[in-house]
């Protein structure tokens, strides 16, 4: 899956070690500090993690366009960090794209490729093709190598038709009648796999696209919250932000909570207030 | 003249203390084809002459108005490939803004960051200032704007303006047809009249091009047909 891996700079670790002196740079992957860092790891040094957020995110195609949903927890380690953020991002009217992954990275690169793609329309005249914000997308991540930790579920509809893309941290992408990514992902494929058909309509399209991000949301720690859907079809774009919300909040006294003295347990221990003079 | 013993560089001062590159500039402008613009109460609308150099060129593949963000848009009287430069700096220079404030570029944060890319090329070596003055029209949360930029970066706001071949003719014609409380199709007829004082042969909505911006905020370039159809309510 498209998850972020330091050991990848080491797999490529070995070989002769060329000093820059002699030979000039040609460009690609500079493979010069690999054996420093299987040095470092020898001696007990580990690479810093990065902070991922769990995410459930789907996306499929039916009869009259492609559906996207997500969940909206974003979660830093086991804290709850926005309990209704947004993961559907604006690309263009007719394309939209789930971000999985650190939420930074997925944000920064929507972002960019959005002003790119806006660019481009004013240079053609022409709506802009899922494919080329692929193109662009993916351009980009290879070239960070998978640093930028941003997991896609891409999904529009253009002159060519319906169209559904996953796109991993390292830059490789997949073409699919359905997907999901996050780490919610199995979940939702589970009911990906059972109940997917080609020529779904619209609402049976929503329906199992809910039931897809309930199935994240539930079985999965790391998504939680509600379900943004997001439909696209020829000429029309609906952002159904807040679909369902499977997780109210519930037990709220309306008298408010009121802690009477002596319910708190004690110790034992003498309380010593701490000398003012230090 | 001294003057024209100070015209070769671009970076020297003449002793009449004018940079004379660019009053040569200027005068490619005065020869380029006529353009203007009109703010009405509501919107606002620029225009220009499209006389193409033979009767065998595409007409549809020659666009002179363009579009540098949704709400704005630009004509020019001069040199075509160097307004193109500046409209592609342009619309890049109003993403940037948006990716940084996630705001559309306001129309006088956008006419600024243009006119300072005009006076950068007379200012640097190397380079020559470019040969159009551009006529920004836009819609923002100040309402309708209307702006003219010169080759020497200066810019300065009006209510209606015209630029290229005929500029005496048709800037007189305008301050008599000019109204503060114009309706924006007011204004559409106007600038079609003014561009027809000057006008050598028949004018249709194939040899004229007419870009409007009203409240929706949505800048868009006139069809031929459209055009037409403003000529017959002219007549």
């Amino acid at each position: 899956m498209g998850y972020m891996c330091w050991s990848s700079e080491i797999a490529y670790s070995g070989g002769m070690a060329r000093f820059a002196a002699d030979v000039p740079t040609r460009g690609g992957f500079s493979f010069d500090l690999c054996q420093r860092n299987e040095m470092l790891l020898k001696k007990g040094n580990q690479l810093p993690t990065f902070r991922k957020t769990g995410t459930t995110i789907v996306g499929l195609v039916f009869e009259d366009g492609v559906i996207l949903g997500a969940d909206t927890r974003a979660t830093e380690g086991p804290i709850v960090a926005d309990k209704n953020c947004e993961k559907i991002h604006y690309m263009a009217p007719n394309i939209y794209c789930c971000g999985a992954g650190t939420a930074a990275d997925t944000e920064a690169v929507t972002d960019m490729v959005s002003s790119q793609l806006q660019l481009h329309r004013y240079a053609t005249g022409r709506e802009s093709r899922v494919v080329t914000a692929l193109t662009l997308l993916k351009s980009h991540l290879f070239s960070y190598q998978g640093h930028v930790s941003a997991a896609l579920v891409l999904g529009g509809v253009d002159i060519t038709g319906p169209h559904l893309h996953t796109v991993y941290p390292h830059g490789s992408t997949d073409t699919l009648p359905f997907a999901t990514m996050g780490s919610g992902s199995l979940a939702a494929m589970a009911i990906f796999e059972s109940k997917f058909r080609e020529g779904l309509t619209r609402d049976e399209g929503i329906k199992l696209v809910s039931e897809a991000i309930c199935s994240g949301i539930f079985n999965d720690l790391g998504s939680g919250s509600n379900v943004d859907v997001c439909v696209i079809t020829r000429g029309q774009t609906e952002y159904l932000r807040n679909h369902q919300l499977p997780n109210p909040r519930t037990y709220v006294s309306s008298r408010g909570y009121n802690f009477l003295k002596g319910h708190t347990g004690k110790t034992g221990e003498p309380y010593i207030p701490p000398n003012p003079r230090r | 003249m001294g003057d024209s013993q100070y015209s070769f560089s671009l970076t020297t001062f003449s002793p009449t203390g004018k940079l004379v590159q660019i009053e040569h500039a200027l005068t490619a402008v005065g020869s380029g084809q006529t353009s203007l613009g009109i703010k009405a109460a509501n919107g606002v609308v620029i225009a220009t002459e499209k006389k193409l150099p033979s009767i065998l060129v595409d007409e549809t593949s020659v666009q002179k108005i363009q579009l540098m963000t949704t709400n704005i848009g630009v004509v020019y009287s001069g040199m075509g490939p160097d307004s193109r430069v500046l409209v592609r700096k342009s619309r890049k220079q109003a993403q940037q803004y948006f990716r940084l404030y996630k705001e559309p570029i306001p129309v006088t944060q956008l006419v600024r960051e243009t006119a300072a890319v005009m006076q950068e090329f007379t200012q640097s070596g190397g380079v020559r200032p470019f040969g159009v003055s551009l006529l920004v029209a836009g819609y923002d949360d100040n309402g309708p704007q209307l702006y003219q930029v010169d080759p020497s970066g200066s810019y300065f706001s009006w209510k209606a303006s015209a630029m290229g071949k005929n500029v005496s003719n048709a800037k007189t014609f305008l301050e008599k047809r000019y109204t503060d409380d114009m309706e924006l199709d007011d204004a559409v007829h106007t600038a079609i009249l003014t561009l027809k004082e000057g006008f050598q042969g028949q004018i249709s909505g194939k040899n004229i091009e007419i870009g409007i911006v009203g409240a929706d905020r949505k800048f868009r370039v006139l069809t031929p047909a459209e055009i037409d159809d403003y000529l017959a309510e002219v007549e």
